[in-house]
């Protein structure tokens, strides 16, 4: 063994480039993988951080469906279940500070007012001081800030912030006892929280409710027994209960799209490794033939041969393995501070590094090492010893042994991925569209052989009027070992699909999520509001008053209870949308459905939700009001409504909205101009609306605000995926080097005869630009299709597939960039040859 | 007839280790238009080196090397590649054919190397030619891998052949073929030389084959040890060479 050992040793040390190319190849593949495993593990991580920073030591938080809260009734009636042994009630809102002097004429930035329960809230939440004392068990206008807010504001102890409130109670003064510490898990998304006692919270915004209350049981309570106590004794308004178990599963839910998503493109990343390996063994064994045949006939046996290919094996898997590991975390670690600064788009506070990640992450880079190696070493094992001197190993064979190859790694890579996959037993259905993808992918690589022929034709016809010597000689080059061709395109093909196709969704998600401004919105501009206006405030008379106004029409976004299950609702004015044109119905008479909603009872379904409630048009919505069903006509279907937190919301008028569901004002308000009144309009209405602290908005900033979140979060993917396109990169560098090495004695006669050196180098660089065009055009279409299967599967029927033409075309020039900077270096190779040595070269 | 080739104190130096070796060293010569010579000598002598620099693919250490008036050792890459392009026709021992392209595209190479389309026109007459030239009508779609080795190797000749280049420089073109074959090729060549009023320089260790030729230089240890001067004979007989050979000890 010791010696087949040192044999393996210098075969990989003979050629030191080819060496390092395929241990990079699967270090990039490992590493994809270790980092993806390791952004999982950090999504955990922050998914249970959050919940416990949020909860503390609470057992169960009960939270208000309705704006309105729970009333006092409904927290006397929790204070008296048995088993329950603290209440802490917390009131939120959204409110601005008051703007000091000389601040700007837009809007303060809005923080979040949290009420707390001083000496409830201590028994189940920690919250730690930067500087200051906790806020007084007696109350008073006394207020906690967070420590962003303080910086951010110049806010400190012994200081005072001044609060907007309802407008019946007016701005009002806080002293300011302490400055919360930096910690996780602050209730504004910008860190911008005010905590002060429960009673001064509801007499600034007017209310006597509250928006949840956190629950703490006494020892030895059941939280079992105490839900079920609940749901018989909380009646009078809707709720939510939630363990801090559910919580973390409803977060690591949100997030399951991308971590299926990572996964795919892990285990792609992983495949352009297994291939790098294949390839590599398979040009050493054909390289290698004579000798082989030369070792057999001096007596190793046949499963020596194969114990010696498959020792290289196990050197390039333990270099790649290691090395993977280490770029996994940097990637991961990389990942993690370019993209999620503060929690940013995925909210990843932390870099978890899992061991079991790391385990998992050697055990398939070597699985897919081995199953690499395995052909390769197998057809060394059959070369006969007579046969290896002077037999050429026969071109068909040689293909259909590594397409059967091809298939058994895909496939092993498949089953490992699903497998072994974090979360994978927990409900696969995150998993269908990658599994989907990637069986289409296979597919698409097992076919390329049979294209890369023609296509390779039809390309290089377009270069054969500027190239034509190269040309011809190119196309000769690449059906030399159409197997080895085949598959480096089958890899670069496969990291551009997968680029095109995250390109793809993510133009799709981006015109889904900005569509319903342009589809539903009725007018040109919109006014946000950070809590419920109510329609009957007075100041409304203003906003419609200014010139240029045509129309302002209000939308107040809130949630539903139907059959136990939370549903996103928007009430409109079904007048405005009729004359605006608006809303697109599937089913439906559109003229008889908009003014049923305002005239109440009637409800409008997206056909997302129609078809998963299975409620015909006609049928009857029933909805939970309080201790009340009601019932709501469904009058038609739209293809897209508004969207809600979790999915497109039901359409109800105004009037069932404030009258039977407990809405308590509109959070939106879309504003028609008068024709050609647009510029003036806008500029008059700006003043008026941030008077009444609503902030103004163009659709066209919307959309780019709503594109520009799309936008980051598909970005961290393909970095990802960027990582397999620079494996098949990898790819290209060794099968050009491997095409320039073969034939040595050749380009040493072209060169003889004429052949300079600028056209031997230009040669080699259309070749790879023949192999990065084929690639791409399979690529390209490959990564439609895979667009279109994950965002079919991902958003359901209605949405209008968008290409994403702009990575169609960085995929087309990209790949064909890539392939001919990959052949810089065997171009460069075929330039220098030294034609004396080369036509002598054996 | 004036010289077609010329080389003028030429020396080839390789670095071998930490010293050098000479493997060409001072050689001058001349061979007219038409001639047919032959470099012989024993294995390691320098005579595939010295053909290489006659031919312009390798560079002297010092020394010049003319071709057809043009002083190739002091060209530039592209323009000694041009050079050769236009004057040039090599033929090798291993034949060197590009085994995925047919007999008809490999000899056509140096039509395509050239950027002409040998598919119609002149260029394809010439191929024609060439291929009939050696005897291979019919063998146009073959790979090389069906043909038998001299096969190839007239595929070879005929590919240095098609643009019936001034200087036609041989290495070895019958070290890897049996007695009967090589005769052709070495008939061929002669014809070429005798009836095309091509260069021919030839290198090989058999005597037989160097019979071709009108002068034969004797090559030892990378200096020329002597020149035979035979004339053109139609019979090739090798006699006269081999006594000649042998008063010198080899």
């Amino acid at each position: 063994m010791r010696a087949l050992d040192a044999l393996a040793r210098r075969t990989l040390v003979a050629r030191p480039l080819r060496t390092i190319l395929t241990i990079a190849g699967i270090a990039l593949g490992v590493g994809v993988l270790v980092a993806a495993l390791v952004l999982n593990a950090g999504l955990d991580a922050t998914a249970e951080r959050s919940v416990r920073d949020q909860l503390g030591r609470t057992d169960l938080r009960v939270a208000a469906f309705e704006e309105r809260g729970l009333s006092a009734a409904s927290l006397g009636a929790l204070a008296t279940t048995p088993g329950v042994a603290i209440v802490a009630p917390e009131l939120e809102r959204r409110t601005y500070p008051v703007a000091g002097p000389g601040s700007g004429a837009g809007l303060p930035v809005p923080v979040t007012l949290v009420g707390i329960d001083p000496a409830a809230d201590a028994a189940l939440h920690d919250r730690p001081l930067a500087a200051g004392s906790p806020l007084p068990l007696a109350g008073g206008d006394v207020a906690l800030v967070s420590d962003a807010l303080a910086r951010a504001d110049g806010l400190a102890v012994g200081g005072t912030i001044t609060l907007n409130g309802s407008a019946a109670s007016g701005p009002r003064a806080f002293r300011i006892s302490g400055v919360l510490a930096a910690v996780p898990g602050d209730p504004d998304p910008a860190g911008r929280s005010v905590i002060v006692p429960l009673g001064a919270a509801q007499s600034l915004v007017g209310t006597d409710s509250v928006s949840r209350a956190d629950v703490g049981l006494a020892p030895g309570g059941d939280v079992t027994a105490v839900i079920a106590s609940l749901e018989r004794r909380l009646t009078s308004e809707p709720y939510t209960l939630s363990t801090p178990g559910d919580l973390i599963a409803a977060l690591r839910a949100s997030t399951a799209d991308f971590r299926a998503t990572i996964a795919l493109v892990a285990a792609l990343a992983l495949f352009g490794g297994a291939f790098l390996i294949f390839n590599t063994l398979a040009m050493t064994v054909a390289e290698r033939a004579r000798d082989i045949g030369l070792l057999r006939a001096a007596g190793m046996t046949r499963r020596q041969v194969t114990v010696l290919v498959l020792i290289s094996a196990v050197h390039l898997a333990v270099a790649g393995v290691v090395l993977g590991l280490a770029a996994g975390i940097g990637l991961a670690a990389l990942v993690t501070a370019l993209f999620t600064p503060g929690g940013g788009v995925l909210g990843i506070r932390e870099l978890v590094i899992p061991p079991a990640g790391l385990v998992l992450g050697a055990i398939l880079g070597f699985g897919v090492t081995i199953a690499a190696a395995l052909e390769p070493a197998l057809r060394a094992s059959r070369i006969s010893p007579v046969a290896a001197l002077t037999a050429r190993l026969e071109q068909t064979a040689v293909l259909r042994a590594r397409l059967r190859w091809l298939t058994l790694v895909f496939a092993v890579v498949g089953v490992a991925g699903l497998a072994l996959w974090p979360g994978a037993g927990e409900g696969s259905a995150g998993l269908a569209r990658p599994l989907a993808v990637y069986g289409m992918l296979l597919g698409v690589t097992l076919v390329s052989p049979f294209l890369v022929g023609p296509l390779g034709t039809l390309v290089g016809a377009l270069a054969r009027p500027f190239l034509p010597v190269e040309e011809r000689l190119t196309r000769s080059t690449l059906v030399r070992d159409p197997s080895r061709t085949a598959l480096t395109v089958g890899a670069l093909s496969v990291a551009l699909a997968v680029l095109v196709a995250l390109g793809g969704v993510a133009a799709t998600t981006r015109r889904a999520a900005t569509a319903w401004l342009t589809d539903v919105i009725p007018g040109e501009a919109v006014l946000t509001s950070i809590r419920p206006v109510a329609l009957d405030e007075p100041q409304l008379a203003d906003l419609a008053a200014v010139p240029g106004v045509a129309r302002i029409s209000p939308i107040g976004r809130f949630a539903v209870s139907v059959g136990g299950r939370r549903l996103d609702a928007a009430a409109v004015v079904g007048a405005d949308l009729l004359a605006d044109g608006r809303l697109v119905l599937s089913e439906g008479d559109r003229a008889g459905a908009l003014p049923a909603l305002d005239a109440g009872g009637a409800a409008i379904l997206p056909a997302a939700v129609a078809d998963r409630l299975g409620i015909p048009l006609g049928g009857s919505l029933q909805v939970l009001a309080g201790r009340e069903i009601v019932a709501l006509r469904v009058v038609g279907i739209a293809a897209r409504t508004i969207p809600g937190s979790s999915g497109e919301a039901v359409l109800v008028g105004w009037r069932d909205a404030t009258q039977r569901l407990g809405v308590l004002g509109a959070d939106v308000f879309a504003v028609r101009y008068a024709p050609g009144q647009a510029a003036p309009a806008t500029a008059a209405l700006a003043p008026v609306a941030r008077a009444m602290a609503l902030e103004p908005a163009s659709l066209e900033a919307l959309a780019g605000t709503i594109g520009a979140s799309v936008d980051r979060l598909f970005a961290l993917l393909t970095a990802l995926a960027a990582v397999a396109l620079i494996v098949a990169g990898l790819g290209i560098v060794n099968t050009l080097t491997m095409n320039v090495l073969e034939r040595v004695r050749e380009l040493g006669f072209l060169r003889a005869a004429g052949l300079t050196r600028r056209q031997a180098r230009r040669l080699v660089m259309l070749e790879a630009a023949v192999l990065g065009a084929v690639a791409a055009i399979i690529g390209v279409g490959a990564g439609v299709l895979a667009g279109v299967i994950l965002a079919a599967l991902g958003a359901g029927p209605g949405v209008t597939y968008d290409p994403g033409w702009g990575s169609i075309v960085l995929a087309l020039v990209g790949g064909v960039g890539l392939a001919v900077v990959a052949s810089a270096w065997p171009a460069t190779l075929a330039a220098r040859l030294e034609i004396v040595r080369a036509v002598q070269y054996e | 007839m004036p010289p077609i080739l010329e080389a003028r104190d030429v020396t080839r130096r390789y670095r071998v280790g930490s010293g050098d070796v000479d493997a060409v060293r001072g050689v001058s010569l001349t061979v007219d238009a038409g001639e047919f010579v032959a470099f012989m000598g024993p294995s390691g002598s320098g005579k595939s080196t010295l053909l290489h620099l006659l031919g312009g693919l390798d560079r002297p250490t010092s020394g010049d090397v003319v071709l057809d008036g043009e002083l190739v050792s002091r060209l530039s890459d592209d323009a000694a590649t041009r050079l050769r392009r236009e004057k040039t026709g090599f033929v090798f021992q291993f034949f060197n054919l590009i085994p995925l392209l047919s007999v008809w595209e490999n000899v056509a190479l140096p039509f395509t190397i050239a950027g002409e389309d040998a598919r119609h026109g002149e260029p394809a007459d010439a191929v024609r030619a060439a291929l009939a030239s050696v005897d291979l009508d019919g063998k146009e779609r073959h790979r090389p891998d069906q043909l038998s080795a001299g096969e190839q190797q007239r595929v070879a000749l005929a590919r240095a052949l098609v643009r019936h280049p001034a200087l036609l420089l041989a290495d070895e073109p019958t070290g890897n073929l049996d007695f009967s074959t090589g005769t052709e090729i070495l008939d061929r060549l002669w014809s070429s030389c005798h009836e095309g009023g091509q260069t021919v320089v030839l290198v090989t260790h058999d005597a037989k084959a160097a019979a071709y030729a009108d002068r034969v230089y004797v090559m030892h240890d990378g200096s020329l040890r002597d020149e035979i001067r035979l004339g053109r004979r139609e019979d090739h007989g090798a006699g006269q060479l081999i006594a000649r050979l042998a008063d010198l000890g080899l």
